[in-house]
C-alpha cells in the first residue's frame, strides 16, 4: 500500500499556493496591464523568469536566502523565529515564486484585452479604480482567471526541483508526490512509483481538460 | 449653373421681399426678386459686389424677329456658339455681352425654332429665377 | 456657463499637432464639435472628462473649477460629474441593462431615477437582458440612459450615432434632444453629419488641425449666406446619372430622396457620397395639402 501523505501534502501545497498567488497576482497583473512605468519591462521579466530558468537555480538561490546562516534567513530566525528551509512555509514561498508567471500572465493578458472604454466609462460614472477592478474588469475576464488558477495549481502539483532544493525530503512535512516518485524509483519500487505517477497524470489531465471545456464554452450550451 | 458677378445698383424693399438690380457691366443690369432684405443678409447693400446664379433650364431663347412684348425683365442679345442635341433636351450656348449664357430647352423647341450655330437670338430669364450669393 | 481654455500637443500618425481651444458654452445649450477625423474633437471630450492630460489651461463648469494647470487643480474623472457616451457604447458585458444603470448610482442616491430613465428611453422590455443581446440602437439608448444616472453637469456624446442606420439615427436624435431638455443638460456632441448638427445643435464649432476655425449657429455655418435660395436642404448624393445632355443627381435629404437636374460643369467636383446643399428659390416649389 502506498503512503498517502505525499498526495495530501501536494494537494495542500497546491491549494495554499494557488490562493495566495491569486491574491498577489490580481493587483500585480492589473499594474502590469495598465502601467506606463519605465520599470515595467523589468518587473515583467522577473515575473516571467521562472518560465525559462531551471527550477534548481531558483531553488538554490532560495535555499541560500532562507538558510539561517545568511543575512535574510538569520534575520527571520532571530526576529520571528521562522525557519523557511526544510519547512512547509518555505515550500509555499518557493512554489509561489515558481508558479507566479502561470497566474500573472493569463490575468494580465485578460485585463489588457478589456477595451479601454470600459475602464473609462466606469471612472466617468464616479467609480474608483478598485471598484472598477472588482465590478467591471474581473467579472469580464473569468476565463483568464480560471486559466490562471488552474495552471498555477497544476504547475505547483508538478514541481520538483524547487521543492527538493528548499524542502529537502522530509516525510509528512515536505515530501510531495513528485519527490515520492523519485524516492520510489531510487528504491526500485516501480509499482509504487507508477501509482503516484498515474495519480499525478490523472489529476493534471482532468484539471486541464476542465479548463479547455469551460473556456471553450462547451458548458454554456448545457447550462442554458 | 450660369454664374455672373456684378454690383448692386438698386434695392427696393417691401416686407420681406426685395427687388434687386445688379449691374453686370455698363450696359446690362439684371433684376431679381428675393425673399431677403438688407436686414436679413448683410451683403444686400448698394454698391456691393455680388454673384448671381440661375439654372440653364430657366433660360428662355427667342429669335431676334419676335416683336411681341413679354413680362420678362431680363433680356440679353447674343449669338449661338454651340448646340448639343439630345433626344428630349438640348443645350444651347449663347455668347452675350456679359459672357456665355447656357440654356437647356426641349429638343422639339430647338427644332421648331430652327436654331443654328452663329444665329443671333435673345435670351430671357424671369426675375424670380435668379439667386444671389456673396 | 462652461468656460474651456485648453492647450495640448497631440501626437498623431501625421506628426504632432497643437490643440488650442477656447470655448464658452452657455448652460442648457447643445453644441456640436464638427471637423474631419484627426481634427481633435474626441481629444477635447476626453480632456473635459478628465480622461486625457491637459498640458496647459483651465476648465470651469458652472463656477466650479475642474482644471487649472496654473493652480495645480486637477479633478479626476470621478470628481467631475460628466456623462460620457462612448463611440463603442462601453456597456459592461457582465451586467444586465438595469445593472448597467444601477452601477452608475452614487452612494445614497434615490433609485427612482433608474425607473425614470428606463421609461424615457423605452427599455422596459429589455431591462433584464445583457448588452450582447441588444441591437446597436438599443445599446445606444442604454449608454445614453446610463450616462444620465448621475445627473451630469456636462453630457459628452462622441459620435454616438455614426454606427446606426438612417431611421434609427433619427429616432435616437429625438431621444437625445428629449433628455437634453428634460434634464436641462449642457451637452457637447461630436458629429460630422451636417443634417444631424442642424437638427440638434444650438451652436456649432468647426475644428481644423486642433483649432476652431468657424463658429455660429448651424444653419448659417452650413447653408445660408452661401446662396439666397430659401428652399434649402443638405443631403448626400446617392447617384449621378447622365440623361441626354444633362445629369440627374439623386440626393438623400433626411429620409427623403430627391432628384435634381444638373449640368456637367456642376457635377465636375461632385461624387457619390458627397454632402451638398440643394437650393431653389422660394418661388418655385408648390404646396399640396396631405389629406389625413
Amino acid at each position: 500500500m502506498i503512503d498517502w501523505n505525499p498526495i495530501i501534502l501536494t494537494a495542500k501545497l497546491a491549494l495554499v499556493t494557488t490562493i495566495i498567488l491569486l491574491i498577489i497576482s490580481i493587483p500585480l497583473a492589473y499594474w502590469l496591464a495598465t502601467s506606463k512605468s519605465k520599470i515595467k519591462p523589468v518587473i515583467e521579466t522577473l515575473v516571467s523568469m521562472p518560465l525559462v530558468l531551471p527550477p534548481t537555480v531558483l531553488g538554490f538561490y532560495l535555499l541560500m536566502a532562507f538558510s539561517p546562516g545568511n543575512a535574510f534567513g538569520g534575520w527571520l530566525q532571530e526576529y520571528f523565529g521562522i525557519r523557511l528551509i526544510f519547512s512547509f512555509s518555505g515550500l509555499v514561498i518557493g512554489s509561489i515564486i515558481y508558479s507566479l508567471p502561470f497566474m500573472v500572465n493569463p490575468i494580465q493578458s485578460g485585463l489588457s484585452g478589456v477595451p479601454k472604454s470600459l475602464y473609462e466609462a466606469s471612472y466617468v460614472l464616479g467609480k474608483s479604480k478598485v471598484e472598477t477592478l472588482f465590478n467591471v474588469l474581473l467579472p469580464n475576464i473569468k476565463p483568464s482567471l480560471l486559466t490562471g488558477i488552474v495552471l498555477a495549481f497544476a504547475h505547483t502539483v508538478g514541481e520538483f526541483g524547487v521543492v527538493l532544493m528548499i524542502g529537502g525530503n522530509i516525510p509528512e512535512k515536505t515530501k510531495v508526490v513528485s519527490i515520492a516518485i523519485y524516492d520510489e524509483v531510487e528504491a526500485l519500487n516501480y509499482s509504487h512509483a507508477n501509482t503516484y505517477s498515474l495519480i499525478l497524470f490523472g489529476i493534471t489531465f482532468v484539471v486541464l481538460l476542465a479548463v479547455y471545456v469551460i473556456n471553450g464554452g462547451y458548458l454554456k450550451k448545457f447550462w442554458k | 449653373m450660369n454664374i455672373f458677378s456684378g454690383h448692386i445698383s438698386h434695392i427696393q424693399v417691401s416686407g420681406s421681399l426685395s427687388l434687386i438690380a445688379i449691374a453686370i457691366n455698363e450696359n446690362v443690369t439684371l433684376k431679381t426678386i428675393v425673399v431677403e432684405t438688407p436686414e436679413t443678409v448683410g451683403y444686400l447693400k448698394k454698391g456691393n459686389a455680388i454673384r448671381i446664379l440661375f439654372k440653364e433650364t430657366e433660360v428662355m431663347i427667342a429669335k431676334n424677329e419676335i416683336s411681341f412684348q413679354t413680362s420678362i425683365q431680363n433680356i440679353l442679345g447674343g449669338t449661338i456658339y454651340s448646340i448639343e442635341k439630345g433626344i428630349i433636351v438640348s443645350k444651347v450656348s449663347i455668347e452675350t455681352s456679359i459672357g456665355a449664357v447656357v440654356s437647356v430647352i426641349s429638343t422639339e423647341a430647338l427644332e421648331s425654332l430652327i436654331l443654328k450655330l452663329h444665329q443671333k437670338v435673345v435670351v430671357m430669364i424671369k426675375s424670380n429665377e435668379i439667386m444671389i450669393a456673396e | 456657463m462652461i468656460a474651456i481654455d485648453i492647450h495640448k500637443i497631440l501626437y498623431t500618425a501625421h506628426g504632432s499637432m497643437l490643440l488650442s481651444i477656447q470655448l464658452d458654452i452657455e448652460k442648457g445649450q447643445l453644441v456640436t464639435l464638427y471637423g474631419v477625423s484627426g481634427s481633435g474633437k474626441t481629444s477635447i471630450l476626453r480632456m473635459l472628462a478628465g480622461l486625457m492630460h491637459v498640458d496647459k489651461g483651465r476648465i470651469s463648469v458652472h463656477d466650479k473649477t475642474w482644471l487649472n494647470t496654473n493652480e495645480k487643480v486637477h479633478r479626476s474623472p470621478q470628481q467631475r460629474k460628466v456623462g460620457y457616451v462612448f463611440q463603442d457604447y462601453a456597456l459592461f458585458p457582465n451586467m444586465t441593462v438595469r445593472k448597467n444603470l444601477e452601477f452608475a448610482l452614487e452612494k445614497g442616491q434615490d433609485r427612482s431615477i433608474i425607473e425614470e430613465l428606463i421609461n424615457i428611453v423605452e427599455l422596459e422590455m429589455l431591462q433584464d437582458r445583457k448588452p450582447e443581446m441588444l441591437s446597436g440602437g438599443q445599446q445606444q439608448r442604454v449608454a445614453l440612459a446610463r450616462a444620465l444616472v448621475r445627473k451630469p453637469e456636462l453630457l459628452l456624446l462622441d459620435e454616438p450615432l455614426s454606427a446606426l442606420d438612417v431611421n434609427m439615427r433619427s429616432k435616437l436624435q429625438d431621444y437625445i434632444i428629449k433628455v437634453h431638455h428634460q434634464y436641462e443638460l449642457t451637452t457637447i456632441l461630436v458629429s460630422h453629419d451636417i443634417s444631424e448638427i442642424i437638427k440638434m445643435s444650438d451652436k456649432v464649432y468647426c475644428l481644423e488641425g486642433g483649432k476652431i476655425v468657424k463658429q455660429g449657429d448651424p444653419i448659417s455655418i452650413f447653408t445660408n449666406n452661401q446662396v439666397s435660395g430659401k428652399f434649402q436642404f443638405t443631403g448626400e448624393i446617392i447617384t449621378i446619372k447622365k440623361e441626354d445632355v444633362v445629369y440627374v443627381v439623386t440626393i438623400l435629404i433626411g429620409q427623403n430622396v430627391v432628384k435634381v437636374i444638373a449640368q456637367e460643369s456642376e457635377i465636375l467636383d461632385l461624387k457619390t457620397g458627397d454632402t451638398v446643399i440643394v437650393a431653389s428659390k422660394a418661388f418655385n416649389p408648390i404646396l399640396l395639402k396631405v389629406e389625413g
